[in-house]
């Protein structure tokens, strides 16, 4: 079994078939020769690859690799071995903030049937102010924010009810 | 030596801006203080300036609009002026009488200046009554039938907007008589939440308008020069992304006509320090004014590329009672410059606003590039301010030229750990469309989908992969053989 990124939204496996006199990785299936590391840590950086040298800047956060290569910035992830890391369903149940802010307003309350697209809530984040939408047909089950409260990226705004509860 | 122009000068901004304006101060032998809330007492403009206090607000931003308390803290330092920057209370005419009122001098025009341009109704008219074109308009009236009525007469599409507005807010293209009531609604509550003034009017809309604004300094006393004019038509939410001076194919005839229409207005106004005259172009040739800027521009680094003025100097000079730095004659264009403004924001996303900590900051160092910027690493990017994070701004020959250097310098800076909009910038500028000068406001609309990165080659895949999995510790310590324990966890050995 081999090393776990994702990157894009697509899971990639590595793994290094030889290490020495240079390593050797197999990347989603094709050979990559690696002659030169490059230095550890944050900062500029210089691949070999294929006998060709590949500037790039990396940063560390977490279980993400920030890499800018070829004028292109991008985020890479560690999948954790011990997870699953299975979606728990359910995507378009829950209105999530797509960036922290403050809700300025409501625009349903909980049991209003909505359809797909019907304004949901007003948020405001950074002086911009951002109409969120319904994610699918549905009934509000529960608003975990109101007017005025603030909420970072990602947390649930608006729940609806789960489908098999509606038929 | 001859004594400094003034002893000191409180900044009240913050970010690159308040950097920008100390690096002036310091080269003039003039001693800066600096303003910050809380969050920000490790930011650099603190650090660079040479005294410093903190101002206190229920948020970042109320701290900077906090009138009376910058009053004391400049009192209290002994301040014997205030430049405010752009933004805040640059355009705030109370605060320019309550500097002066103190007994300070403000870098910026008198106060009722401030006000006339401020209001864009009173300023419209004052362009109109001294000869500069301004495009058909309505003005709002408190029945919203009888502004419909009368704005649906002058035809459409027409362009909503705030009186007291500016940043796009509280605006929007109407194309028809049915979306017309409902927009003027939409933009008066816009316009009220933001402004505390809900008057809104309409205009006629230029169909693919440029967006040409022209750098003026003025006297005071009705004397007044330009420094040519700038393009800021590449815009998104309404709001500038890149900016370029000169303008490109313009002809000089009308360059000329534009220049010599801000020069009328600001020596008609008598307007004091710099200041800034926008205009929209249409495809016609025809330009009708916009508003009046009376500050600093955010993009004043393309005209001082170009023309070898600096801004912030002339400013000061200016306030100081030293008159005009230059004739109009003294003022020449030297090749072509480019500001690209980097903004914590996602492209992908309608330009969303983004957040997160600086992880690494590299910046391409070239004699003809600056990066104005007051960034650190470990800096958190928050919602507190504005998105903007730093300007990028390069300098050509030509035009090819300075869109190259900005592309390669866009393309080497490294700013990681909060999404940007710095690949979306570098596809903008090496758009056929932006290299062949066709630019109109609707320009990032239009290209859209041409803007976005195109997908991954397998190659690229295979090096971003390589270079991210090296940077994880567990990895790094499988390849160099190192028996770190880490080597034995979890489900990935071989």
């Amino acid at each position: 079994m081999g090393f776990r990124l994702i990157l894009d939204g697509e899971e990639h496996e590595i793994t290094i078939i030889r290490r020495r006199p240079h390593l050797v990785l197999d990347i989603d299936g094709e050979k990559h020769e690696i002659t030169d590391l490059g230095s550890d840590g944050d900062g500029r950086h210089e691949l070999g690859a294929a006998g060709q040298a590949v500037g790039f800047a990396r940063a560390t956060h977490g279980n993400l690799q920030i890499v800018r290569l070829n004028g292109r910035t991008h985020e890479v992830a560690l999948v954790d071995p011990f997870s699953d890391a299975g979606d728990a369903g359910g995507a378009l149940d829950v209105l999530r903030a797509p960036m922290p802010g403050t809700v300025i307003s409501l625009h349903c309350k909980a049991g209003d049937a909505v359809r797909r697209g019907d304004p949901l809530v007003t948020i405001e984040s950074m002086k911009l102010q951002t109409l969120l939408p319904a994610m699918r047909d549905g009934t509000i089950a529960e608003i975990l924010r109101t007017e005025g409260e603030t909420f970072d990226k990602d947390e649930v705004i608006v729940r609806l009810e789960a489908e098999s509860e509606k038929a | 030596m001859t004594a400094p122009l003034f002893n000191k000068v409180l900044i009240a901004n913050r970010g690159e801006i308040a950097c920008r304006i100390m690096a002036t101060l310091k080269a003039m032998g003039i001693a800066s203080v600096a303003i910050c809330h809380r969050a920000e007492a490790q930011a650099r403009h603190v650090r660079m300036a040479n005294e410093w206090s903190e101002v206190t607000g229920e948020t970042p931003v109320a701290a900077h609009l906090d009138i009376a308390q910058i009053i004391a803290v400049a009192r209290k330092h002994g301040a014997d002026a205030i430049h405010p920057g752009y933004g805040f209370l640059s355009e705030n005419a109370a605060f320019a009488s309550a500097v002066a009122d103190a007994g300070m001098t403000f870098i910026g025009p008198d106060a009722k200046t401030i006000a006339l341009m401020g209001d864009k109704i009173s300023a419209r008219n004052f362009a109109e009554a001294h000869g500069v074109a301004v495009a058909p308009s309505v003005m709002p009236t408190g029945d919203v039938d009888d502004f419909v009525e009368k704005a649906a007469a002058i035809g459409f599409p027409l362009l909503i907007k705030a009186a007291a507005g500016g940043g796009g807010k509280g605006m929007s293209i109407v194309r028809d008589a049915q979306g017309l009531a409902q927009a003027a609604r939409i933009a008066s509550g816009e316009a009220e939440r933001y402004f505390g003034d809900g008057r809104v009017y309409a205009e006629t809309y230029v169909e693919r308008p440029r967006h040409i604004e022209v750098q003026v300094l003025g006297d005071g006393e009705g004397g007044a020069i330009h420094l040519f004019e700038r393009e800021c038509s590449v815009q998104r939410r309404f709001q500038k992304i890149i900016e370029e001076a000169p303008a490109a194919n313009l002809s000089p005839a009308l360059r000329d006509e534009i220049c010599a229409s801000a020069v009328r207005l600001a020596s008609a106004a008598k307007y004091r320090n710099a200041g800034t005259v926008e205009y929209i172009l249409g495809a016609d040739g025809r330009f009708f004014f916009l508003e009046m800027n009376t500050r600093l521009q955010v993009e004043h680094p393309v005209t001082e590329m170009i023309t070898g003025v600096d801004l912030v100097r002339a400013q000061i000079e200016i306030a100081a009672g030293h008159g005009l730095p230059m004739t109009q004659d003294g003022v020449r264009i030297d090749g072509h410059a480019i500001e690209c403004r980097i903004c914590a924001e996602d492209p992908e996303r309608d330009f969303m606003p983004e957040t997160g900590v600086i992880r690494y900051l590299g910046v391409p160092e070239e004699n003809w590039l600056r990066f104005e910027n007051a960034l650190t690493r470990g800096q958190k990017i928050t919602a507190d301010f504005d998105p903007m994070l730093a300007k990028l701004v390069a300098h050509g020959s030509s035009r090819d030229e300075a869109v190259d250097r900005s592309i390669a310098a866009l393309r080497e800076l490294a700013l990681l750990g909060v999404k940007t909009n710095t690949d979306y910038l570098a596809a903008v500028l090496d758009h056929p469309a932006f290299r062949a000068g066709d630019l109109h406001t609707g320009f990032v609309a239009m290209h859209g989908d041409a803007l976005l990165p195109a997908s991954l080659s397998g190659q690229e895949k295979a090096q971003v992969l390589a270079a991210a999995a090296l940077g994880f510790r567990e990895f790094r310590d499988l390849v160099t053989g190192t028996p770190e324990p880490h080597a034995a966890i979890g489900g990935w050995r071989n």
